[in-house]
């Protein structure tokens, strides 16, 4: 048994961008709700509940579900301690955190009704909007 | 042109945003949309530019006669 990590330092104010950048790492299969349950690898179900949660059939055949739980600043993380070591070669919170990252920016170039250039130098992706 | 650069460090996911070409007030527009989008930042600072007034020229047209 795997026990949940909360990331409380990591918020994801906009649903909608989350769930794209969800996507943009292959998880498109998302339940939403209220306070849903999260289960484990074994399927027992957890104490932790959550508004969106990505099922384990999505991710692994040893991997726990994935939550999303709301907070007043917006939406955390909850992931077993084994997805987060696993998932994305460990890398999971900071790959989806750096792919909401550029959501964030393309919603704001079309807000701003800019233009976006996008260069890569090495783990560093450079954007610039200008309007 | 108004410019805003973000650079995103893909192994930590974190990101930085720098604010360049906006005078004054209308630079914190752009970072309220960025703070609602993005949450509450680590740490924010104010560039010089920002405490500069834009200026603006009063047109007076003569009166017709």
């Amino acid at each position: 048994m795997s026990k949940y990590l909360t990331f409380t330092d990591v918020v994801f104010t906009n649903k909608a961008l989350l769930l794209a950048a969800l996507a943009d790492l292959g998880y498109c299969h998302v339940e939403q709700g209220e306070g849903l349950s999260l289960y484990g690898y074994q399927g027992d179900e957890r104490v932790e509940r959550a508004e969106i949660v990505v099922r384990r059939r999505h991710i692994g055949a040893a991997s726990n579900d994935l939550g999303f739980a709301r907070t007043a600043q917006g939406y955390t993380p909850l992931i077993s301690e084994y997805d987060q070591r696993t998932l994305h070669d460990g890398k999971f919170v900071a790959r989806l955190r750096a792919s909401y990252n550029e959501r964030v920016v393309k919603e704001m170039q079309q807000r701003l009704r800019g233009t976006l250039r996008r260069e890569t130098q090495g783990s560093i992706v450079k954007l610039k909007i200008r309007y | 042109m108004p410019e805003v650069e973000f650079s995103i460090n893909t192994e930590t996911g974190e990101m930085q945003m720098h604010i360049e070409g906006i005078q004054g007030a209308s630079c914190a527009d752009v970072a309220k949309l960025a703070k609602e989008l993005l949450g509450a930042p680590a740490r924010e600072e104010n560039t010089p530019e920002f405490y500069v007034r834009p200026q603006t020229q009063k047109l007076v047209q003569p009166k017709k006669k």
